[in-house]
């Protein structure tokens, strides 16, 4: 195991959570909304793990699960955290990567997330303009290919 | 000495954050009402320009949702197709992730297959590349000359694989098709030839004023704005990040074959034309390795067509950059969840600091040298703020404009630069099939 | 007598319009290779041109996606008559390996009225020649 992870995991055991290793050089940590700002922090300034490679959304039923990828030399690091398909309100990391901004307009347009901190929260970056707003978001379980192709035109024409 | 111009302009509008202070929304259509779908909207302040607009998601499919309903082996199909260019690595990422949370291992002779056919759609990528940046900075011989070469790292993808583009070579734990027999020899003789083109390039592009003119001093960003902006591949080695997954993370048989990664300190347009010339060389040298030294044994262990439940990433050096894919299984005949992240994706932040303070001749250049997808060139708008000027140009509009701005002589003549081309003195005799 | 020679020259030398309508960029780089000296389709006459309103053909490829549509059909009307339309691939002709996803076509002739299909994916250099000069009527 990395140095790196050795200090990540001390940390983790200091704000309550822990490192869970994974098949491959990967570990996931589970951490709350309230503790994700100062967590990212840390890992991005203290321990110098500064690529993110992607955010990455989940349903998870009730909720909705968010997922950091870091990348550090050999090992990833997945830091996951939970909202609540209610109340679909998250933090925003922008402030420490910059680089996050695109993968949370992604997520704010694949899920309904809205990335609290985010300048342009509300703008869309991959879906059309034509996109009905009472539309769900596409990636939500119950939402249907079918459905959405109809609501935008792509059907075939009758022959 | 004044700094020069690109450097004043970033050092007053540094930093990614400085986007909302501007008067104009960053992403999105300026008006509700324009409904012309431009792909980057510029806006200037007489030649510099001053903020960029882009438009992204006019190749956005939907095919992430789709997976979730298709089989595993389907889907390695369809994720092949996201892009032409890389397509066999994405293909590649997407097996690895999903074999990962199987119990097999990939046999030895697969990896080095998949090498092999990684590398030469790596050499396939930047001479497609270096053609186009020619083509771009009006130097169309350079253009023609090496997509001319380019056929021939074809050729040999196709006698493996069977289709020039779409290898489809990849299965789960294992390739589809072997190596065929006696490949040996040629595929040596030819990497041997592009390495000798490969130098000749590099000699052009070192020497030739076209190239020089329109590349050197081109496209500078700081060091520290890649890595905060998370940029990959060429475009955060040309400014001396040694960030490969090849060397960080090897995958397939990168722990065997000698790697050698290219970095360069130079960071402007003209170093990503050399550094990329030189990865040639080097993926060149890496297929003659594995070929070589190809070890013998099965290509494939047949895998049943459930997965296991359980949640894994895995990632793979594009021609472009690092890509991406999180794969989440629930134990069943589909999916759960995948997810792909593009390399385009993300250098593109790094990429709208490129074009800050650029003139507008520059622009083609700046934009091709990220290695984008074609279709971005298509349109663009330009809104100029000193003389409240509104126009679209297409991309060869674009492009005559950027030719005729640094070579004004050639404006002059009628004809303009189609002199005739003639035939390549090289030219490598087709493969027989 | 005017119109004869018109046609003449159209059949001999026609002038192409790229677009493409959210593709993966393999047909298009395809299309491309035509061009090269190996494939060489100028020597048939035919030119890539910038601008869609000095087209006689317009080349599409790609599944075509909502955002892509408006100006497919746009760029269609722009082409001035007699125009003819080719579709490049299987993602053009019916919607490819992308049939089903939330925000691809089924083809592009439910956007505009196309006159001939080259299948492949994507179809080799000989193949879109094979197909541009037939629809001319040069290929025998």
């Amino acid at each position: 195991m990395s140095e790196t992870l050795a200090q990540l995991g001390k940390y983790a055991e200091e704000v309550g959570t822990k490192v869970t290793p994974l098949r491959k050089n990967e570990s996931t940590i589970e951490v709350s909304q309230d503790r994700l700002k100062a967590f990212v922090a840390h890992l991005v300034n203290d321990l110098h793990v500064r690529h993110l490679m992607t955010i990455t959304g989940l349903d998870l039923g009730q909720n909705l699960g968010i997922i950091y990828h870091f990348s550090m030399e050999r090992d990833t690091i997945h830091v996951r955290t939970t909202v609540p398909k209610a109340k679909p309100e998250a933090v925003s990391i922008i402030d420490t990567v910059p680089g996050a901004i695109l993968y949370e307009m992604e997520l704010h347009d694949m899920f309904g997330i809205e990335f609290i901190g985010n300048p342009w929260k509300d703008q869309k970056l991959l879906l059309p303009e034509e996109w009905p707003a009472d539309l769900p978001p596409p990636l939500l379980k119950t939402t249907k290919a079918d459905q959405i192709r109809r609501r935008l035109g792509l059907e075939a024409a009758k022959p | 000495m004044s700094t020069p111009p690109n450097q004043q302009r970033r050092e007053e509008s540094a930093g990614l954050m400085e986007y909302s202070t501007e008067s104009l929304v960053p992403f999105g259509p300026i008006h509700p009402a324009l409904k012309e779908p431009e792909y980057f909207k510029l806006v200037l302040e007489g030649e510099r320009i001053v903020n960029v607009i882009p438009r992204i998601g006019y190749v956005h499919r939907g095919l992430e949702k789709a997976a979730e309903s298709r089989p595993w082996v389907q889907n390695m199909y369809m994720f092949e197709r996201t892009c032409g260019i890389c397509s066999f690595v994405h293909s590649l990422c997407y097996s690895q992730a999903v074999e990962e949370l199987t119990m097999y291992q990939v046999p030895r002779r697969a990896k080095y297959i998949r090498t092999i056919i990684a590398e030469m759609e790596r050499i396939h990528s930047h001479l497609l590349w270096v053609g186009l940046m020619g083509h771009w900075a009006g130097f169309d011989t350079l253009f023609m000359w090496v997509w001319n070469d380019r056929e021939v790292v074809l050729d040999l993808v196709e006698a493996i694989s069977g289709n020039r583009v779409h290898k489809s070579m990849n299965a789960f734990c294992g390739v589809r098709k072997d190596m065929p027999e006696n490949m040996e020899d040629r595929i040596i003789e030819r990497m041997k030839f592009l390495t000798d083109r490969a130098r000749y390039y590099r000699e052009v592009i070192d020497t030739e004023e076209t190239m020089l003119k329109r590349t050197e001093n081109i496209g500078r960003v700081s060091a520290d704005t890649v890595e905060k902006l998370c940029a990959v591949g060429p475009m955060a080695r040309y400014v001396g990040f040694k960030r490969d997954v090849r060397l960080n993370d090897p995958y397939a048989a990168y722990d065997e074959v000698p790697l050698d990664v290219i970095t360069t300190t130079q960071g402007d347009v003209h170093a990503l034309l050399r550094l990329r010339l030189d990865e040639l060389v080097a993926s060149a040298n890496m297929v003659a390795y594995a070929v070589k030294n190809l070890p013998d044994g099965p290509i494939r262990v047949k895998i049943p067509p459930i997965i296991p439940a359980g949640e894994h990433s895995s990632h793979c050096e594009a021609p472009r950059g690092e890509i991406f894919y999180f794969v989440k299984s629930s134990g069943g005949r589909t999916p759960d969840r995948v997810k792909s992240r593009q390399p385009t994706m993300a250098n593109l932040p790094t990429a709208l600091e490129l074009l800050k303070g650029q003139t507008l001749a520059d622009i083609p250049i700046v934009l091709t040298a990220i290695d984008p997808c074609f279709g971005c060139m298509d349109r663009m708008s330009f809104y100029d703020t000193e003389t409240n000027k509104r126009w679209t140009w297409s991309g060869e509009e674009l492009r005559q404009y950027g030719i005729n701005y640094y070579f004004p002589e050639r404006a002059k003549k009628k004809s303009g630069i189609k002199k005739a081309i003639g035939p390549p003195t090289n030219q490598y005799p087709r493969e027989e099939f | 007598m005017f119109e004869k020679l018109t046609n003449w020259s159209r059949k001999r030398s026609p002038w192409v319009f790229h677009i493409n309508a959210s593709s993966c960029n393999g047909c298009d780089i395809e299309l491309v290779a035509s061009l090269t000296p190996r494939y060489d389709i100028e020597r048939f006459g035919a030119v890539l041109v910038p601008s869609p309103k000095h087209a006689d053909v317009l080349i599409v490829t790609g599944v075509v996606n909502a955002q892509t549509k408006d100006r497919l059909r746009r760029v269609y009307e722009q082409v001035p008559e007699p125009k003819h339309v080719i579709a490049i691939g299987a993602c053009a002709a019916a919607g490819g390996v992308f049939k089903g996803c939330y925000n691809a076509g089924q083809g592009i002739q439910d956007v505009i009225p196309v006159d001939m299909f080259i299948p492949g994916c994507p179809p080799r250099p000989e193949a879109i020649m094979y197909g541009v000069l037939k629809l001319l009527g040069e290929a025998k």
